[in-house]
């Protein structure tokens, strides 16, 4: 048994996309019924394996995974995904009396956990929320990163400038700073606001915060 | 016999004459001594009595003896030699029956009617251990046992009072060294010339028939005894006529009044309802075949109880008494109803450690269900919701639907296999596929296993002939066999925990079940003692498992046995015979 279920072609769309690794086919036939019945996008797996072999697509999504697996554990697969940095938010079922792995994949970080057999709306409500959490984060790496390709394109100079402003220091204070006249780092602030596209101060501060800038670096601490 | 008086009488005469001779010379002694005194004048007078006496006796005597020889010559005349010649016959011949009457191997005896010996021929005291003259003058009683006396007497009595007529009867006689000795006598009483009664007894030693018809009615005693001890009666089975010849105890058994024979048809009656048409097989074929035939069946007795007999025939060939089959029955009901009771004591146990077992995989076990369960559940929403689209996708919600009826019927299958372990049946053996069996147990161990990390590997063979067998009980000594392979390999960390299940048909073609692991393996110490009641290595061990396996492989006509591995761990085979027509 393949564990891939008939779903839309991974590549192009941009919609959610939900996993799901259970050894026993039943439980992944139905799963993958009810996401479909609610126009979620599906992947099924057999086994943690079958899912590593897949190239992930760019797009939100959550992995329901069964906290008893074959072979490797639900837990020591959550694990092994942290070690190869690949955050999907993680949503585990489990059986009865499985308390004391639950506690430790909540530790591990997963985002929820639903006990078989579970309310439908349940699922869909945590996986909603996870894929939700996952779209946000998404966005926010992708702010991020286009932060990252701005600040890049500042000079060495404006780092330092842009550091000692969102620090909130007057002009004058930075020109003694670093040793510059006052109308220089009046000229280099202008370019970093247009370079960084930022509207106004609090603006670039908010910005030099996401990008961890701190007065004594004035590099991004990422 | 009768010549002796004749004899005696002759004799007599002889004695008498000359009684008479003496009683003459007496009487003219006797007038001599009273005239003794007489005066010296008397002696010619008594010369004178002496010589009339003499001359009177001798006239007397010659008279007599002139007599007798005037016979004699008459008789030599009269008769001339061809009577001489008979005469001389008569002797020989006479001699010739002394001679017979003597030594005859036949005891002879006269006795009067008071018992008193009057003759006995040589032999016959012999026979007793006497002289002839220790015997005669006697009581006849002499040679019979104080406990035989009194028929003795009766025995003469009855002869008086049957004058001419024969009698016969077997009596013991007591020797005169005491050893005893049966006789077969024939009597009879007859008056004697003398009109005197005699009884004339011929006698014939039957000691050795006797002994030997002691020793037959002795060993039919012991016979009957013993049949009655061990319950077991014996048949004699005429096939042509339907008789059946029984022993006592066979009545018995069979709860019928002795009788000479019994018809077979009464005795099928009896035979309990349910087994009447296999032992009419068995013995029809029997018959047909006229071969030799055992079988085991109940007998419904007219009091409502049940008796179970088994009964074995062996075919003869007896044109004599036209015995056909010759057997023998016996009531084993105390053996089955012990064994039924011991039965029921090791179901007992095994259903004990099958819930024990069953305890220990109630996580796993939950787990089997829940999954469905699970699915069931799922697909109930998802179809809901199929439905609640807009148009609805009937053909998603009827996948659905179908989903849910086979997860549902899975659910239960896990259910109904744990239920049958749990209850308490009964045998019930039937054709199954083993590896149906192993596939059921497996699908209550899956996640025991998977919790100990353990892969399992299946070699079931696909072309396997059906085994008779009781399924719970098989699935019992596979789930035992599989829950020690998980524990002997629970401490091992260094090497793949493999779990093999094996089956196959052996050299003999029966079928074989293998059960290996790779874990801590059997210490050639225990290698003995595996197999008892309560030996465990395990600290909650109950150390029953192994036992139980054995008892039931052993009542399906198997065998269990385990072995050492070449590399780590220890497998256990069991083997079971294949579905045979005719099995017992
Ligand atoms: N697969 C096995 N490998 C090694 N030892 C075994 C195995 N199966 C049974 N034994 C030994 O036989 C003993 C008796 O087994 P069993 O009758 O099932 O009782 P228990 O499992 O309760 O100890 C065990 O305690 C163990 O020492
Ligand atoms: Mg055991």
């Amino acid at each position: 048994m393949t564990g891939r279920q008939a779903s839309p072609s991974l590549a192009g769309a941009e919609d959610p996309i939900v996993f799901v690794i259970d050894d026993d086919s039943s439980v992944r036939e139905a799963l993958s019924s009810l996401f479909r019945s609610v126009g979620l996008r599906v992947e099924a797996f057999g086994s943690a394996h079958e899912f590593l072999q897949l190239k992930l697509p760019n797009v939100p999504s959550c992995l329901i995974l069964d906290i008893r697996l074959p072979r490797v554990s639900g837990l020591d697969f959550q694990a092994e995904l942290a070690k190869a940095d690949i955050h999907i938010p993680v949503i585990f079922m489990t059986g009865h009396g499985d308390i004391p792995m639950t506690v430790r994949a909540m530790k591990a970080g997963a985002v929820d956990f639903l006990t078989k057999p579970f309310r439908d709306q349940d699922m869909l409500d945590a996986v909603t929320a996870a894929i939700e959490r996952d779209r946000n984060s998404r966005d926010e790496a992708k702010v991020l990163s286009n932060l990252h390709e701005l600040f890049a394109t500042l000079t060495p100079r404006e780092r330092q400038v842009m550091a000692l402003v969102t620090t909130g220091l007057m002009n004058k204070q930075i020109a003694a700073e670093i040793g510059l006249a006052e109308i220089t780092v009046k000229i280099h602030r202008g370019h970093i606001m247009r370079k960084m596209g930022a509207k106004s101060l609090p603006d670039l501060v908010r910005m030099a915060e996401l990008l961890g800038i701190g007065p004594a670096s004035g590099q991004p601490q990422t | 016999m009768i010549r002796k008086p004749t004899i005696k009488s002759w004799r007599s005469a002889e004695q008498w004459l000359l009684g008479s001779m003496a009683l003459a010379l007496g009487t003219v002694a006797g007038i001599w001594l009273l005239l003794d005194p007489v005066p010296m004048a008397v002696p010619h007078f008594a010369a004178l009595v002496l010589l009339i006496a003499s001359l009177a006796a001798s006239l007397i005597m010659i008279g007599l003896a002139g007599r007798t020889r005037r016979q004699m010559e008459a008789m030599l005349q009269g008769r001339a030699s061809a009577e001489a010649r008979a005469i001389e016959t008569l002797r020989n011949s006479e001699a010739q029956w002394k001679e017979v009457f003597e030594h005859n191997p036949v005891m002879y005896f006269m006795v009067d009617a008071t018992g008193t010996v009057l003759s006995v021929n040589t032999f016959g005291a012999a026979q007793l251990g006497y002289s002839v003259s220790e015997l005669l003058g006697k009581s006849v009683l002499k040679v019979f046992p104080a406990e035989e006396q009194l028929a003795a007497k009766s025995n003469v009595g009855v002869c008086l009072e049957n004058i001419g007529q024969t009698h016969s009867w077997e009596i013991c006689k007591v020797r005169k060294d005491g050893s005893s000795l049966w006789v077969r006598e024939n009597a009879k009483a007859v008056r004697r010339l003398d009109n005197q009664l005699i009884v004339l007894i011929a006698c014939e030693d039957i000691t050795e028939r006797k002994e030997a018809e002691n020793a037959l009615r002795q060993s039919e005693m012991y016979l009957a005894e013993a049949q009655r001890l061990s319950r077991t009666g014996s048949f004699g089975w005429r096939a042509g006529s339907d008789e059946i010849i029984w022993s006592e105890e066979t009545f018995r058994i069979f709860g019928f009044d002795k009788a000479p024979s019994i018809n077979r048809a009464t005795v099928i009656q009896r035979i309990h309802p349910d087994d009447r048409a296999r032992v009419l097989r068995t013995t029809g074929r029997a018959l047909s075949e006229w071969k030799d035939f055992e079988h085991g069946y109940r007998l419904l007795m007219p009091d409502g109880s049940v008796k179970h007999v088994h009964a074995r025939a062996h075919a003869v060939k007896d044109t004599s008494s036209g015995i056909d089959f010759v057997g023998a029955v016996s009531d084993v009901t105390a053996r089955k109803r012990a064994e039924m009771e011991l039965h029921e004591a090791q179901a007992t146990l095994a259903h004990v450690t099958r819930v024990t077992a069953l305890g220990e995989l109630a996580a796993s076990i939950a787990h089997e269900v829940n999954q469905p369960l699970a699915a069931v559940v799922t697909n109930a929403a998802a179809c809901r919701r199929w439905l609640d689209r807009d148009p609805p996708d009937l053909k998603e919600a009827r996948g659905t639907l179908e989903s849910i009826i086979k997860d549902g019927t899975r659910a239960g299958e896990v259910i109904q296999r744990v239920r049958a372990l749990v209850n308490k049946a009964p045998d019930q053996k039937a054709p199954l596929n083993i590896n149906d069996v192993i596939n059921e147990v497996i699908s209550l161990v899956q996640h025991e296993l998977l919790n100990h990390r353990i892969s399992l590997q299946l070699e079931l063979s696909p072309a396997l002939p059906l085994a008779v067998a009781d399924r719970v009980q098989l699935q019992q000594v596979i789930l035992n066999l599989v829950i020690n392979g998980i524990e002997a390999m629970q401490p091992v960390m260094d090497r793949p925990r493999e779990l093999m299940i094996r089956t196959c048909q052996d050299e003999a073609r029966q079928i074989m079940v293998t059960v290996k692991d790779c874990g801590v393996g059997l210490a050639t110490e225990n290698a003995d003692r595996l197999f008892d009641a309560f030996f465990t290595t395990k600290s909650g061990g109950m150390g029953m498992g192994l036992s139980i396996c054995r008892s039931i492989v052993d009542a399906h006509g198997g065998r269990l046995s385990a072995s050492g591995n070449a590399g780590p761990g220890a497998t256990f085979h069991f083997t079971l015979p294949l579905d045979q027509e005719g099995a017992p």
